[in-house]
């Protein structure tokens, strides 16, 4: 088990910053995900860890001891490639024991181990294959996956493991990674841009965006206090409801007002740094709205544009006066275009932003 | 109605077979027949292969092919008492021809294989003009270094020797193979690479375990248009060789017969000197075709 440091590191590609100082700690033993959409810097991270990429600037610790100076092939971390990497000229059986064979294991501990692996990835049958390009995606995956798991690193780097995977694979793959991690108990970054198996995975996900770690948190706070803008749109579906306007203070607090709008905001305090009359940006998750009377506060009617039945809930698109909002509610439900539903906003739900910065204001 | 349509179509698919392959053997043998004459040349006396009409069924002889390696021109030489270029002997040329190409090659190869790797992988500063000047010393006319090298050779006693062939032929060629392989290098994806890197393999063994297994079609195809290159050489060889180092083309060109010009003779040698080259590139084929191609495939990705 090994901690992992990362400080102000930073990783240039000719005039592509792919990394602008990234700072984060996985702590010993613990699963981390690495959240952000493509071209976020997340395989550049990876690869600075594993040191196959050098860095620019900045350092990286194992148990705080600085790894910089150590090559690829002395520094004992696992990768799994995006790409797959699996070496075309090796049967799966080889590939799977390369990294054994490089470490001069006997060639019974590596025929157990290879079997091993091969064996909890549902992948026996397929350790005589000869040519790893016939292999069908999935098949790949996993060959790739067994030769990152069969030995027994201090650190192990999953850079889009499973996004390749048909549905239903996937999340198989999700409950069997919890399940690898509990068994391992090693320290494991996962790279991913789906939040949802960020989630699944990760006690702790790190929001990577245009090269800067945004937000390092557990998934409960980056869905109810994203740090920012960015992070609140790029967790949750369907995305969150954002509305531009302005905040007064009123007799028992703040209230939001937007073209036929005003919002009662309960969950800001009255030591708030927000100033009267500012321009902000409201953001509501579409599961907080409630599509029912109810007496408390900021009840609207509001008129159906559109209703997407998923089976266990319903998706449903409003509109307020000028605004537009989604909601989820739960079941199927039956509504038709031009319906007038009441719906509830609650107050202590809301995320204000900054316009101009698009920073969250708590 | 429909029926008549059919066979229309039917025997339009007809025509177009029948004129596919009219074309094809036309085209084949087009090629085929220049090849084929000389070795109807090299099996017929001195007489047949002046007979006019040409002869198309003759008794063949192999006399040619006994007379080229048989006769010796030292021998000749005594007799006739002068120095006489004669088309005997012959297996001192391919003896040549054969070291230099194979050492040349060799050379060649290995140090434009590593030079390759280097300039694909590690980049080094200023890749783009090094390889830029690397192929540039193959834009000049040969005939222009030419006679600036025989001299330079003649003061630095490399003329008619095995080593001044080797070296000269190992420059002709790195550029081939250093551009070459670079470009089959480059299509080897790094990730694959990376991976061995971290699964515990060096730089060193990267190369030889996952690079050059990957490249090894490509390494075919290099090869084999390097001793092409060099088999067929004739400038240089004519202008740097004495009797002693003198390769095959060389040889051909300044061929007599004992009175006038034997073509069976010449036929014969050529018949043989172009064997090599003929099996090589059957043995190659699907690499050399690769090789060729190597240009439009990378373009179009
Ligand atoms: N070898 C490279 N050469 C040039 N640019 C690169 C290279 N690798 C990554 N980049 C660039 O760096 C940025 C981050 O890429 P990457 O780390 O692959 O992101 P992610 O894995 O999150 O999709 C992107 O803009 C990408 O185009
Ligand atoms: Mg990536």
């Amino acid at each position: 088990m090994t901690r992992v440091e990362i400080r102000g590191l930073k990783k240039s590609f000719g005039a592509v910053e792919a990394l602008r100082g990234v700072n984060l700690e996985v702590e010993s033993g613990a699963l981390v995900a690495l959240l952000g959409p493509t071209g976020a810097g997340k395989t550049t991270l990876l690869k600075c860890i594993a040191g196959v990429e050098e860095p620019d600037a900045g350092d990286i610790l194992f148990d705080g001891q600085s790894v910089l100076r150590t090559p690829a092939w002395r520094r004992d971390v696992a990768m799994f490639f995006q790409t797959y990497a699996l070496y075309p000229h090796m049967s799966v059986y080889d590939n799977i024991a390369y990294p054994l064979r490089e470490r001069k294991w006997s060639r019974q501990d590596i025929d157990r181990s290879v079997k091993a692996v091969a064996e909890k990835l549902r992948i026996a049958h397929l350790l005589d294959r000869k040519d790893p390009s016939t292999l069908s995606g999935g098949e790949m995956q996993r060959v790739a996956l067994a030769r990152t798991l069969v030995r027994n690193p201090k650190v192990f780097l999953l850079d889009e493991p499973i996004s390749n995977l048909d549905a239903k694979l996937r999340e198989e793959m999700r409950t069997e990674f919890k399940r690898l991690h509990r068994e391992l108990k090693q320290t494991i970054i996962y790279a991913t841009p789906d939040f949802l198996e960020a989630f699944a995975v990760a006690e702790k996900v790190a929001v990577i965006k245009d090269g800067v770690i945004l937000q390092y948190d557990t998934p409960m706070n980056l869905l109810r206090r994203p740090k920012n803008r960015f992070v609140a749109t790029f967790i949750g579906s369907p995305t969150i409801n954002i509305m531009r306007g302005v905040i007064r203070r009123v007799a028992h607090g703040w209230e939001f007002s937007t073209t036929g709008l005003k919002i009662q905001l309960s969950n800001i305090g009255a030591s708030s740094k927000l100033l009267d009359g500012s321009e902000v940006e409201l953001a509501v998750r579409p599961q907080d709205i409630v599509l029912e009377a109810s007496k408390n506060g900021n009840a609207f009617k509001a008129k159906i544009l559109a209703a997407e039945r998923l089976g266990y809930e319903t998706i449903v698109t409003l509109s307020l006066g000028e605004v537009e909002l989604k909601a989820v509610t739960k079941g199927m439900r039956s509504y038709k275009y031009g319906d007038e539903v009441t719906i509830n906003i609650p107050g202590d739900r809301v995320i204000l932003f900054d316009v101009s910065s698009g920073e969250a204001m708590y | 109605m429909a029926n008549h349509r059919n066979n229309r179509r039917g025997r339009h698919k007809v025509v177009k077979t029948v004129l596919i392959y009219l074309f094809t053997i036309i085209a084949v043998i087009f090629f085929i027949f220049p090849i084929y004459w000389l070795v109807a040349t090299s099996l017929k006396t001195r007489a047949q292969a002046f007979s006019t009409p040409p002869l198309f069924v003759w008794e063949p002889t192999f006399r040619n092919f006994i007379d080229i390696f048989l006769k010796r021109q030292t021998e000749i030489e005594a007799i006739t008492g002068q120095e006489l270029e004669l088309a005997t002997g012959a297996e001192t040329f391919f003896y040549n021809s054969f070291v230099v190409t194979f050492s040349s090659i060799i050379i060649a190869t290995v140090i434009g294989v590593f030079a390759a790797y280097s300039f694909s992988r590690y980049k080094p500063a200023g890749t783009n003009t090094l390889m830029f000047f690397i192929l540039s010393t193959r834009m000049l006319p040969a005939i222009v270094v030419a006679i600036p090298i025989y001299f330079f050779y003649r003061s630095l006693g490399l003329y008619n020797t095995y080593i001044g062939l080797i070296l000269l032929y190992t420059m002709f060629n790195l550029p081939f193979a250093v551009w070459m392989m670079k470009s089959f290098f480059d299509e080897v994806p790094r990730d694959i690479e990376q991976a061995a890197l971290v699964d515990g393999s060096n730089p060193v063994k990267v190369f030889y375990k996952i690079a050059l297994p990957q490249v090894l079609v490509g390494l075919g195809a290099t090869i084999g248009f390097l001793i092409i290159n060099v088999w067929n050489e004739f400038l240089f060889a004519l202008l740097l060789t004495e009797r002693a180092t003198r390769t095959v083309p060389v040889m051909i060109a300044g061929t007599r017969g004992e009175v006038g010009i034997n073509w069976g003779l010449i036929a014969a040698i050529e018949t043989l000197y172009i064997l090599p080259a003929l099996v090589l590139i059957f043995v190659l084929q699907r690499f050399l075709l690769r090789g060729m191609t190597f240009g439009t495939v990378r373009g179009a990705k």
